[in-house]
């Protein structure tokens, strides 16, 4: 990994180099802030109260809320105490999106929140730890006059957490309760046009389902699903870089398979890390427009599972390749302390995501939170997934500073060493300076960014313009991760520059063996084939203190 | 009509009438002239038709240009209907301990004039119409919400792009639609509306809450949505009501520069008025005796300790004692069954005294 272009290059050059990533990325951050609309949007849903007046009810009897063929209505409960309705008789009915409006595949997902609206009744309060069980059930249909077809049906139970703020007298009947909210479906595609939900509360007193549950005064829905707008522009621009970071790749690579010596593990895991990039890259998206593909939303969790992982173990392995304490690594097996952590943290976040979004596949209706059980579960799985990253950072942290430590302690050395040698080190350092100043700056713009996101409004108006802040943060850091990616392959590449002079070299080192033996060692471990510095890159001048 | 009327204050009360006269019939929940439009029976189902709803804007005191948009959209009847009720439940609500108990008996007169209980039945009226408008719009009765504003195929595009605005916006922009809220050169008393009209519309706003949820890669907050959500009308009628309580008489001032006509309030001059301030240009009648404003408070009941004293006016109260029937050790089953024990307690009734 010596004599890699980023030394080689000129100061002139690498400035370009920079400005041109920059301007890129800049571009990156106005296509989100500027043409695509915000990520996601929330649509409100108050759920119409239907009257299953059949006695018998058959299977396949679905309710509409509005339009044509729409149900017997009720407008409150206290009508139908007056009617003498059951519990079991009534049907909420939901149909997803509003009128004159329709679903479409490019919304990718959709996701449903559930909120109970509570009236305080002294007599009918929410007992502690109250289950609700909803009997919901979930039908499509593409055009507006056809029949239904059921897609899932459910009995599902959620806790109840409401509060009510204000005290608890007579007075105060009739205030609602502040319910959490509950979280109800989430489908991976939406390939159908129309969405109907129909929910019935179920009473049964012997069983004990549905008692004590307060006064339920009517349903609300909120959906969520990601803008059109805002998927078209995500899969434009993964669309333009596949190909960019795939012909990097290859180029890379193809310089590395060039030289005489085989790859050493910095450079395999570089190009691990564009494959990964590549992978999340590819725009297998596309099919979810054309296909009813539910699983794309858990496999898109597993593709930035395994990028997140490969960029992390990256940072490792290059901290510890350019440890510089004379110590043979160059093998994976080495870095299992440290590799250990992240492979298991994700393993966990991989489990609790299969027990989450892998049962939705077949349950839409399922939440590993709705259960006491799953919620441990999950909560322990999401703990030790922490833990895992706590440990991999002190053990980053740790790293980076016992080369910094070496690093110093080099820099008192450098002037008696022989030239080779000293050249050597200088670019180890450089190297590492490098890499480590633009790691920082990346994840410093992510945390920013997210921040930033997190506590706006969402939107910016600037002048004329709205700028779209979330969705910007989401073109911007995408885009920021594949220059980087794109910059270290391109900058840690080899340097064509030092073929010529291969013999020079050799000369150098074996002129220097007066040096200890073990500095020798590794000095011929990661430079026996490469050589050391070009002529070229003495005249530059360029060097670790530049 | 009302430009050919003298400018200042010294005629307001011919004014006011005069006001009343060309537009009141523009008004709309508690503050319409004709007596308030009941629900016909209320556990009639509409029939499913499309027609159904061309009666009920007939039936309704609106005027000709609100009939057409009333006819438009097929919703809109049963929301101003379900508006008229919001806002008087919490109207009486909100006024339980007053004098003045938000009787529907003197509001014609009321409504003439411009106390501070004029203003808060508008504003109240105001917002009620904002929060039924933006309930039906998410319960799917009113056709055209947000994004339908743009004509054709367009917002249907506008849909799939992800632009459209939220419905509160939407309730908002077509209530000013509904009112013909115009800003022209318009005298005090409308002006003080307006002024009203907007305080109501502005209490919804506020009593939005913002909620989010995460649901990025293993439900991490990478990717969060938020959502405004409209708190229950019982929070927006003690915001208004706590606007009453503080609200700001005002006088008009002609604009030396524009020439124009703006209200201020007393104690800050020169400042113009806050938008949450509910205005008044008269003080109110005290609302003790038998008017044409309020049927008086005797015979109202009160709290012996809390409220006997100023709602009586001093007159005094009859201490009565009675046998009330409650029901209790209630056995409530969701939704609507219910089994009570019927329980005999006695209990003294404070009411206040005629004269």
């Amino acid at each position: 990994m010596a004599g890699a272009i980023i030394e080689n290059m000129s100061t002139k050059k690498l400035v370009i180099v920079g400005v041109i990533l920059l301007l890129f990325q800049a571009f990156a951050f106005m296509v989100g802030g500027l043409i695509a609309p915000s990520p996601t949007t929330a649509v409100h849903y108050l759920a119409t109260k239907c009257v299953d007046t059949v006695k018998h009810r058959q299977e396949s009897k679905w309710f509409m809320p509005w339009g044509p063929d729409q149900c017997a209505k009720i407008r409150s409960f206290d009508e139908a105490m007056a009617k003498k309705i059951e519990a079991n008789n009534i049907v909420f009915a939901v149909h997803i999106p509003l009128p004159h409006k329709e679903m479409s595949a490019w919304f990718q997902f959709m996701l449903v929140i559930l909120q109970f609206d509570i009236a305080f009744k002294m007599y009918n309060q929410i007992e502690d730890g109250a289950l609700v069980t909803v009997d919901v059930g979930l039908a499509y249909r593409d055009d507006t006059v056809s029949e239904w077809t059921e897609m899932a049906h459910s009995f599902e139970q959620r806790k109840l957490s409401c509060n009510f703020t204000t005290t608890k007298t007579f007075e105060n009947e009739g205030r609602y309760y502040e319910c959490d909210l509950l979280p109800f479906m989430e489908v991976g595609s939406v390939a159908h046009k129309y969405y109907l939900l129909n929910i019935r509360l179920p009473v049964n007193e012997r069983k004990k389902v549905n008692v004590g549950i307060g006064e339920i005064k009517d349903i609300r829905l909120v959906s969520i699903h990601q803008n059109g707008g805002f998927t078209k522009v995500w899969f434009a621009m993964k669309t333009f870089l596949t190909p960019s970071i795939l012909i990097i790749m290859i180029w890379y690579w193809r310089r590395i398979t060039l030289m005489s010596r085989p790859p050493v593990l910095l450079e395999k895991v570089i190009l691990a890390l564009g494959i990964s990039m590549t992978f999340i890259n590819i725009p297998v998206e596309w099919f979810s427009v054309g296909f009813n593909w539910t699983w794309m939303l858990l496999f898109g969790d597993i593709r930035q599972g395994i990028f997140y992982s490969m960029l992390l173990s990256f940072w490792i392995i290059f901290c510890g390749e350019h440890l510089m304490d004379q110590t043979e690594r160059n093998r994976f097996s080495v870095y299992w302390k440290q590799v250990g952590p992240i492979v298991f943290g994700s393993f966990c976040l991989f489990i609790f995501d299969m027990c989450e979004r892998g049962v939705q596949l077949t349950n839409p209706f399922y939440s590993i939170w709705a259960s006491d059980v799953g919620t441990e579960l999950a909560m322990a799985f999401i703990i030790v997934a922490g833990i895992c990253a706590c440990l991999y950072f002190l053990f980053l942290c740790f790293m980076v500073f016992q080369v910094f430590r070496n690093i110093s302690g080099k820099r008192t050395s450098l002037p008696a060493m022989s030239k080779a040698r000293r050249l050597h080190y200088e670019g180890l350092i450089f190297r590492f300076k490098f890499l480590m100043l633009v790691t920082l700056f990346c994840a410093a713009m992510t945390v920013i960014f997210f921040i930033v996101s997190q506590v706006n409004e969402g939107h910016w108006h600037w002048g004329e313009h709205t700028v779209q802040v979330n969705s910007a943060f989401f073109t911007g850091i995408y885009g920021m991760w594949n220059l980087y990616v794109f910059g270290i392959m391109f900058l840690y590449a080899p340097s064509h520059k030092r073929y010529g002079d291969d013999n020079s070299s050799g000369q150098c080192i074996t002129g220097d063996a007066g040096a200890n033996s073990g500095e020798d060692i590794q000095l011929t471990t990661t430079i026996t084939h490469v050589e050391g510095p070009t002529e070229l890159y003495r005249m530059t001048g360029k060097g670790a203190q530049e | 009509m009302r430009s050919r009327l003298p400018r200042t204050a010294c005629l307001l009360r011919l004014t006011a009438l005069c006001i009343l006269l060309s537009h009141t019939a523009a008004y709309f929940g508690l503050t319409g002239r004709e007596p308030l439009v009941f629900l016909p029976g209320p556990f009639s189902n509409e029939p499913p038709t499309g027609k159904a709803h061309l009666k009920q804007c007939e039936q309704m005191p609106l005027t000709r240009r609100q009939k057409r948009l009333c006819r438009r959209e097929p919703g809109l009847a049963e929301t101003l209907r379900e508006s008229v009720r919001l806002s008087l439940l919490e109207c009486r609500y909100q006024f339980r301990n007053e004098r003045w108990n938000c009787s529907l008996e003197g509001r014609a007169s009321l409504l003439k004039r411009a106390f501070k209980e004029t203003a808060f039945l508008l504003a109240v009226s105001s917002a009620a119409l904002t929060h039924a408008l933006a309930k039906a719009c998410s319960s799917g009765r009113m056709e055209r919400c947000t994004c339908d504003d743009s004509p054709g195929i367009q917002h249907r595009e506008a849909w799939q792009w992800g632009v459209c605005g939220d419905n509160l916006k939407y309730s908002t922009k077509f209530l000013k639609k509904f009112l013909g809220q115009k800003m022209v050169n318009r005298d005090m008393r409308a002006q003080v509306d307006a002024h009203n009209i907007n305080v109501g519309v502005r209490a919804v706003r506020s009593g939005l809450k913002t909620t989010c949820k995460c649901h990025g890669v293993s439900g991490s907050c990478a990717l969060r949505t938020c959502w405004k959500q409209l708190s229950p009308f019982h929070d927006t009628g003690r915001l208004l009501k706590y606007r009453y309580d503080t609200a700001v008489r005002v006088l008009s001032v002609t604009n030396v520069a524009t020439g124009e006509t703006e209200l201020t309030g007393p104690r800050r001059h020169g400042q113009s008025l806050r938008t949450t301030d509910l205005v008044y240009l008269e003080e109110s009648p005290s609302f003790c005796r038998p008017s044409r404003y309020s049927p008086g408070t005797g015979g109202r009941s009160c709290a012996k300790d809390t409220s006997c004293q100023s709602l009586c006016c001093g007159r005094g109260y009859n201490t009565a004692m009675h046998l009330t029937s409650l029901s209790c050790h209630c056995q409530v089953r969701w939704c609507c069954h219910v089994e009570c024990q019927t329980c005999v307690r006695e209990e003294e009734v404070y009411t206040c005294k005629s004269a």
